[in-house]
C-alpha cells in the first residue's frame, strides 16, 4: 500500500519536473539562438543571462548540450529543495477547538487572560503546589477544581505555562440530575467570576470534554501519578496554540435593532399616538467569548420579544384589529456594560418621540424561573403608570397560575452603574419596568450569559408564559379590558403563542455567541434579528454606535489547540545511542565476514597501509 | 529536537547502506560506479513500473485485499527481477568479480529504493513535533529491504550469469527468486489482508528477509564450491 502510494506520490513529483524541465529548456534553447546569429558581445551577455538562469554557473555553455542538460537538472532539483523545505508540518495528533478567556481593560486595569500563546508540555490537575509549572499547561477539569487553591495560585501569580480548563459536554449529566447541574452551574459560575475579575498573567483556555482530550488527559494523569511530570526530558504530550500576539480592539461597535408597528390614527386625529415599547438586550459577556452563548441571559429575553412582535403583527395587520398605540421593538447592545446600547439608543430619540412613549417593558432574564418572576421598578410603586402596568401584569398572571412580584430599586444618578435596563429609561425620564426571574438587581458582568448559562438550563415553557404574560396584559391595556377575563392569545386560537417558534429560535441564540465587541456591524446573528424583525415590523433599521465606557477588548477567543505527542531528548539519545552501536556492529561483523578478523586489526592498527593497499 | 529525530531516523534508513559498502570489499574495489549506474536503472525500473500499475490497476476505493488486483501487482512486481538483470548483464561494469558485482548492484538498488520510497515521508513526518513510532520502523524495513535486495540481485545473478551450476540447485534458485520478487505483495497482503499492524509487519519483513539472506547465501556458497 504505501508503496504504491508513495509511487504515486514520485509519479507527481516527476510530472512537476518534467513542466519545470520544459520552461528551462525552452528558456535555454531561445539562449542557445541568440547565440549562435550574433557577435561576442551578445555572445557574453547570453552567457551572463545563463549565468542568472542556472545554479551551476560553471557548467554552463562548457560542455554544450549534455552540460545544459545537467545543469537544467540540477536546478530543478535546487527547485525541488527549496519546495520540500517549505512544506507546513502541521499533522497534529489532536486538534481541538479551544475557547480563550477573554482579555479585557476595564478603566486601565488589565483583566482576564494576558496571553494567548502555548508552546507547554501538558500537565495534569492536582499538582504538587511546589513543583514548577512554568513550563507546563495544567488540563482542569471543571468538575473536579479546586476553586480555592486555584485562586490562591493566580493571586500569588506563582508561575504557570497555561491553563486549560476542560468543560463538560453537558451540564445537566444523565445520571446527576437536577442537583448535580445545580452544582455544577455554581462551580462555573464562582470560577467565571473570579477569571473575570481576575489578571491571569498566562494564557488560559476553555475546551469541551470529548474523548481525544479525555484520552490525553488520562495518559498525562497516568504518568503524573506515576511522579514523573511531563518535561522537555520525560517526553509525554506537548499542547501548542500558534496564534498572533492578541490585538487591542480598535474602538468596537454595538449595533442597536428597532422596529415599529404603527397604530391606528383615528379621524382627524392630529395627536401623536401613545408608544409602546418592548426592549431587550441581545449581546452576551461571559469568561470565554467564543461560547458566551447567553441562553437566558439573554437570549430568553429577545426569543420573547420576537415572539410578541410576531402575535401583535398579526393584530395590526387588519386595521380593524389595529390599535390605538405604537409599538417600538427595540433590540439593544451593549447590556452587560451598563446598558451602554441602550443609553445611546435612547438618546437618538428626539425629543417627541420620547415624550411619546407611554412606558418601555424590558425583558431580561425570563427563560429559566418557575412560579416567580419579578418587576423591577425604579419609581415608587405607587406611580400611577407602575401601578396600571403592575396591575395589568398581575392579572394575567393570576389567569397563568404564576407570580409576579414587584421589586423597587432608586436610582443612584451620580452611581454610573446601571444595573437594570429600564433604569436607563428612567435616566431620560421615561417609566419603564423590567421583568425578570432574577430577585435583585446583578452586579457587573454578572447574569451577562457567561459559561454556565447554556440551552440546558433555559425551558421553552417559561419563555412561552413569559411572552404570553406581557403580550396578554399589553393587549389588555391596548384594546382597553382591564380586569376583563378576555384572552386574546388563547392556545386554541390562531393568535396563540407558538412554542416552536420560540424553541427554534432559542436554539438559535443558544448556538450563537453574541459578545457585542467581537460581532461585526454586519455579523450573520445581527442580521438575521433584523430580518427577524423585519418580517413582523415595519422600519426595521440598525443603528451602529462605538461603545463607549471604560472597556477595551483583546481579540483572539478562539484558536486550535494542537496536542503532540513527543518523545523526550533522552529517549532520542538513547536512540542514537542503540543505533550508533547497531551501526558499528553491522560494520564489525560485515569486516568479519568478508575480510576476516586480520584485517578488521589492520584498519585500527596501521591506517596508512591500507590507503597503500587500495591505492 | 525533531531534528535530532529526523537525523536518528535517517541514520537508521541510510546508515547500513554505507556501513555495508565501507565494511565489505566493495569498498576496496571502487564500486561506486555499479551502485550508482544500479540506481539509476532503478529509477527507470521504478518509472515502468508505475506506468504499469498506472495502465492496469484500478485506484483501490477501500483498503480491502483483492486477490486478482494483488496478482496483477506480484506480476508487475516482477518487473524489478528484469531491471536487475538488467543491471547485472546489460550494464559495462568495471572488471569485478561476480559477486562483487552483485553485491554493489543490490546495494545500489536498495539506497534507491530507500531514497525515493523513504527519504520524502521522512523528511516531512520526522520532523514534525509529534512523535510515531512509524518512522523507526520504516528504518527497519529499510533494513530488511536492503538484505532482500541483495540476496535478490545474488540469485538473479546465479540464474542468468552462472554458467556451471548444479542441477538440482536450479528450480530451487528460481523458487527463492520468485518469493522475494513477490514479498511486497505479501506484506501486503499481511497488513490488509490479515489486519497486521506496522511492527508486526516489518517485524515478519526483517525475519524473512533474515531467512531469504541465508537461504541465498547458501546456494550462491553451494554454487560456487564445483568452480573452486
Amino acid at each position: 500500500m504505501t508503496r504504491k502510494l508513495n509511487g504515486g506520490s514520485h509519479n507527481r513529483r516527476k510530472i512537476k519536473c518534467q513542466t519545470d524541465l520544459d520552461i528551462v529548456y525552452s528558456s535555454l534553447k531561445l539562449i542557445k539562438e541568440e547565440k549562435e546569429g550574433t557577435t561576442n558581445r551578445s555572445n557574453k551577455s547570453s552567457f551572463k543571462l545563463q549565468q542568472e538562469l542556472s545554479f551551476l554557473p560553471s557548467m554552463a555553455g562548457r560542455k554544450g548540450h549534455e552540460g545544459e542538460m545537467l545543469e537544467s537538472v540540477y536546478s530543478v532539483l535546487a527547485l525541488v529543495f527549496i519546495l520540500v523545505a517549505c512544506v507546513e508540518l502541521c499533522d497534529a495528533a489532536t486538534v481541538v477547538d479551544v475557547y480563550r478567556l477573554i482579555q479585557y481593560d476595564l478603566a486601565g486595569t488589565p483583566l482576564g487572560s494576558r496571553l494567548a500563546g502555548v508552546n507547554h508540555h501538558a500537565g495534569s490537575w492536582p499538582f504538587v503546589s511546589s513543583a514548577d509549572l512554568s513550563r507546563t499547561v495544567v488540563m482542569m477539569p471543571v468538575r473536579d477544581v479546586n476553586i480555592t487553591f486555584l485562586k490562591e495560585y493566580i493571586t500569588n501569580r506563582q508561575p504557570l505555562g497555561g491553563l486549560l480548563l476542560l468543560l463538560p459536554q453537558k451540564l445537566i449529566g444523565e445520571k446527576g440530575g437536577e442537583m448535580e447541574g445545580g452544582l455544577m452551574r455554581s462551580i462555573l459560575t464562582e470560577l467565571e467570576h473570579f477569571l473575570i475579575h481576575t489578571n491571569t498573567p498566562y494564557p488560559v483556555y476553555f475546551a469541551f470534554e470529548d474523548e481525544k482530550i479525555n484520552a490525553v488527559l488520562s495518559v498525562v494523569r497516568r504518568n503524573d501519578a506515576t511522579g514523573q511530570p511531563a518535561t522537555a526530558t520525560a517526553g509525554g504530550y506537548k499542547l501548542v496554540v500558534s496564534t498572533p500576539e492578541p490585538k487591542k480592539l480598535a474602538s468596537p461597535t454595538i449595533t442597536n435593532i428597532q422596529g415599529w408597528l404603527p397604530g391606528l390614527k383615528g379621524d382627524g386625529d392630529s395627536n401623536q399616538l401613545p408608544t409602546i415599547a418592548i426592549v431587550a438586550s441581545y449581546d452576551t459577556f461571559g469568561a470565554a467569548p467564543a461560547i458566551s452563548v447567553g441562553s437566558d441571559s439573554n437570549g430568553s429575553g429577545v426569543v420573547a420579544l420576537l415572539e410578541i412582535a410576531r402575535l401583535f403583527s398579526r393584530l395590526y395587520s387588519n386595521p380593524k384589529t389595529r390599535g390605538r398605540y405604537n409599538l417600538l421593538f427595540g433590540l439593544t447592545s451593549g447590556g452587560p456594560y451598563n446598558y451602554n446600547g441602550t443609553h445611546k439608543w435612547l438618546r437618538s430619540f428626539d425629543q417627541r418621540l420620547r415624550e411619546s412613549i407611554d412606558y418601555a417593558i424590558c425583558l431580561n432574564s425570563i427563560g429559566s424561573w418557575n412560579n416567580e418572576l419579578w418587576m423591577h421598578v425604579s419609581k415608587p410603586p405607587e406611580n400611577a403608570y407602575i401601578k396600571q402596568v403592575f396591575e395589568g401584569f398581575s392579572n394575567v398572571a393570576e389567569e397563568l397560575g404564576v407570580n409576579i412580584g414587584i421589586k423597587h430599586k432608586k436610582i443612584n444618578i451620580s452611581n454610573s452603574r446601571v444595573a437594570w435596563e429600564h433604569e436607563q429609561f428612567s435616566r431620560s425620564r421615561v417609566t419603564a419596568v423590567t421583568l425578570s426571574e432574577l430577585s435583585s438587581a446583578p452586579e457587573l458582568l454578572e447574569s451577562t450569559g457567561g459559561l454556565s448559562d447554556n440551552r440546558d438550563f433555559v425551558t421553552e415553557t417559561a419563555v412561552f408564559k413569559s411572552a404570553k404574560l406581557v403580550a396578554e396584559s399589553l393587549a389588555r391595556h391596548i384594546y382597553g379590558y382591564h380586569g376583563k377575563k378576555i384572552k386574546i392569545f388563547s392556545d386554541d386560537s390562531g393568535l396563540a403563542v407558538n412554542p416552536s417558534y420560540i424553541r427554534l429560535w432559542l436554539d438559535l441564540l443558544s448556538r450563537t455567541p453574541r459578545v457585542a465587541p467581537f460581532l461585526s456591524k454586519t455579523d450573520p446573528i445581527i442580521l438575521a434579528l433584523k430580518k427577524e424583525l423585519s418580517e413582523h415590523t415595519v422600519e426595521v433599521n440598525l443603528q451602529h454606535e462605538v461603545l463607549d465606557g471604560m472597556f477595551s477588548f483583546y481579540d483572539v477567543t478562539k484558536a486550535r489547540l494542537n496536542i503532540f505527542q513527543v518523545a523526550s531528548v533522552t529517549f532520542d539519545l538513547l536512540l542514537l545511542l542503540v543505533l550508533g552501536s547497531y551501526l558499528i556492529l553491522l560494520f564489525l561483523f560485515l569486516v568479519i565476514a568478508t575480510k576476516g578478523v586480520d584485517d578488521l586489526i589492520s584498519i585500527f592498527r596501521r591506517p596508512p597501509s591500507r590507503k597503500l593497499k587500495t591505492a | 529536537m525533531t531534528i535530532f529525530h529526523f537525523f536518528n531516523c535517517a541514520i537508521l534508513t541510510f546508515g547500513p547502506h554505507a556501513v555495508y559498502y565501507s565494511a565489505t570489499p566493495l569498498s576496496e574495489y571502487d564500486t561506486v560506479g555499479t551502485s550508482v549506474k544500479a540506481a539509476v536503472v532503478y529509477l527507470g525500473t521504478a518509472l515502468v513500473k508505475l506506468v504499469c500499475l498506472a495502465t492496469f490497476l484500478k485506484v483501490p476505493e477501500n483498503d480491502i485485499f483483492d486477490p486478482y488486483q494483488e496478482l496483477l501487482k506480484a506480476l508487475i512486481g516482477m518487473i524489478d527481477v528484469a531491471g536487475l538483470y538488467f543491471a547485472l548483464t546489460q550494464l559495462t561494469h568495471r572488471n569485478i568479480s561476480q559477486n562483487h558485482k552483485f553485491q554493489a548492484v543490490g546495494l545500489g538498488w536498495a539506497f534507491a529504493d530507500s531514497v525515493l520510497h523513504r527519504l520524502a515521508p521522512l523528511w516531512v513526518g520526522a520532523r514534525g513535533l509529534e512523535f510515531t513510532w512509524e518512522y523507526i520502523l520504516q528504518g527497519i524495513e529499510a533494513n530488511a529491504n536492503l538484505v532482500l535486495n541483495v540476496s535478490l540481485a545474488a540469485l538473479v545473478s546465479l540464474m542468468w550469469l552462472r554458467k556451471n551450476k548444479p542441477r538440482t540447485l536450479i528450480p530451487i534458485i528460481y523458487i527463492c527468486a520468485g518469493i522475494l520478487s513477490t514479498m511486497p505483495s505479501m506484506t501486503s497482503y499481511l497488513r490488509r489482508g490479515l489486519g497486521w499492524h506496522l511492527p508486526k509487519v516489518v517485524g515478519f519483513e526483517l525475519f524473512f528477509s533474515l531467512v531469504m539472506a541465508f537461504v541465498s547465501l547458501q546456494l550462491v556458497s553451494a554454487c560456487q564450491r564445483p568452480s573452486v
